[in-house]
């Protein structure tokens, strides 16, 4: 009887074991965005055409649009979080969303802080001045005797910032840093600044509308854009930069930018 | 200019739910929060009451958009709150040490005689705080909560950078996609405006409604 007992409480125990074992833990966030069936996507959604809200509030843009086909290709759902630009670094390194696609460059800073996937587009840097201005601009560097904008934080900004200002040509008050790019438009138009320094693809949106116009368009450097995740899931990055890969081979990512006006 | 009336408005009206709902959770919960701090303030131990000093005094002391980011970043770590609840807690918290400030100077504006009255009159402490002193400085309160309430009504636009599409999101998106900031924050503006008015239209109502009689 007593051995019955025995043999019946160590069954149980092992069962409990078994049990406890069973539902596995994701190992990593591959898996765990696998098998939620969604990934939970950051950007911030006022930079058209790469990500904001159409009139249905929809996000749209080349940069959802292509998500979504990534998010497709790995069979789950994709959840847009929008949030300030400035948040979305930070978001994604404490795992609040999984990826990130913002129209985002990898600088020094931002690697410190996440990982990024392999480049998905380039794109060129342009100068904007107010429509009544007779400025003009033979180089990039000739843009250090104005007073310049440009979105804090950004590459742009980082551009500015070592090429015009560290090297001496420029002083450090002529360079004025708004949240957004919008906001550095008003202040061309008032005529606060001179020139707007921005994406080549935003500015042309600029010019198309009528609020600003381009007068240099120029590869200020090389990095592109990419999509940030969290700091060290090589399983995440591998399936992303796989993808990534697949979708400029078949021209998919050329035939997108084209369709938002990108080069 | 139709597009104003039919475009601009209507989207901008979509996060006026959510503007109300940031606003009324943030100010109930505030209240709650807030008076709770103040009873223990003004009629607490010492411990409680320096520890409630202190906090109230850090909270204002720090500008709100840096305690949101803060609650959102580094509390929320622990605990996985959506940007929502996140905004609104926040939003919460630091609104109650504004309000605990406001109730106390109230609880302090009741003459100390009265408590006394009342105890000799065999009530208890809590029965003389709930029957004697708070409704009449709930009533003093009001001028100083209806100002509080209109800075909270204000305050929930700082939820936007978490990502909570309120009213000022909703222009940021229409100022982003039409490149018209300039109409877009005028109307924000008016918006904030009648929110604003109409709450502290409504608490002076309550006031003269609730004023002690004679």
């Amino acid at each position: 009887m007593k051995t019955i007992s025995k043999v019946l409480i160590l069954l149980f125990l092992a069962a409990l074991t078994l049990s406890a074992c069973a539902p596995k833990a994701p190992a990593n966030k591959l898996e765990a965005i696998k098998s939620a069936g969604k990934m939970v996507v950051g950007t911030s959604a006022d930079y058209p055409p790469f990500e904001y809200k159409d009139e249905q509030d929809n996000f749209v843009g080349f940069d959802m649009d292509l998500i979504r086909e990534i998010g497709k290709r790995m069979g789950v759902e994709v959840e847009i979080q929008d949030m300030a630009f400035d948040s979305l670094v930070a978001a994604v390194e404490q795992g609040k969303v999984d990826v990130v696609i913002s129209c985002m460059a990898p600088t020094e800073e931002r690697l410190q802080k996440v990982d990024f996937s392999i480049t998905y587009h380039i794109q060129k840097n342009s100068f904007l001045t107010a429509n009544e201005s007779s400025l003009t601009l033979a180089s990039p560097e000739d843009a250090a005797a104005y007073k310049i904008g440009v979105q804090t934080g950004t590459t742009l900004d980082d551009w500015v910032t070592k090429n015009l200002v560290e090297t001496g040509k420029m002083l450090a008050e002529n360079v004025l840093r708004y949240e957004r790019a919008d906001q550095s438009i008003l202040d061309l138009q008032a005529g606060r600044i001179d020139l707007v320094l921005t994406d080549a693809g935003p500015a042309k949106e600029y010019e198309k509308t009528g609020q600003a116009k381009v007068i240099l368009t120029e590869k200020l450097f090389e990095t592109g854009e990419n999509i940030a995740l969290t700091k060290g899931e090589a399983e995440l990055k591998a399936e992303l930069d796989k993808i990534i890969q697949a979708l400029l081979d078949e021209g998919f990512i050329d035939k997108l930018a084209e369709q938002y006006g990108l080069e | 200019m139709t597009e104003i009336f039919s475009g601009l408005i209507p989207y901008i009206l979509t996060g006026l739910q959510v503007t109300l709902e940031v606003t009324v959770l943030a100010l109930g919960m505030g209240f709650l929060i807030g008076l709770a701090l103040a009873l223990l303030r003004v009629y607490g131990g010492k411990a409680s009451s320096s520890i409630i000093a202190v906090v109230t005094m850090v909270i204002r002391a720090l500008p709100h958009i840096l305690l949101l980011l803060l609650a959102y970043f580094a509390i929320a770590a622990v605990v996985n709150l959506t940007p929502f609840w996140a905004g609104s807690l926040s939003l919460a918290i630091i609104s109650s040490a504004y309000q605990c400030e406001i109730l106390r100077g109230a609880l302090l504006s009741v003459g100390a005689g009265q408590m006394m009255a009342a105890r000799t009159l065999g009530m208890t402490r809590l029965q003389a705080i709930r029957h004697i002193i708070l409704p009449q400085a709930l009533r003093q309160a009001i001028p100083a909560w209806s100002n509080e309430a209109a800075i909270v009504v204000k305050d929930s636009s700082l939820v936007y950078v978490l990502g909570v599409p309120e009213i000022l999101r909703k222009a940021q998106y229409y100022s982003a996609r039409t490149y018209q900031p300039f109409t877009a924050f005028i109307a924000v503006a008016v918006v904030y405006f009648l929110l604003t008015f109409l709450t502290n239209r409504g608490l002076s109502a309550l006031e003269r409604k609730l004023r002690t009689p004679g």
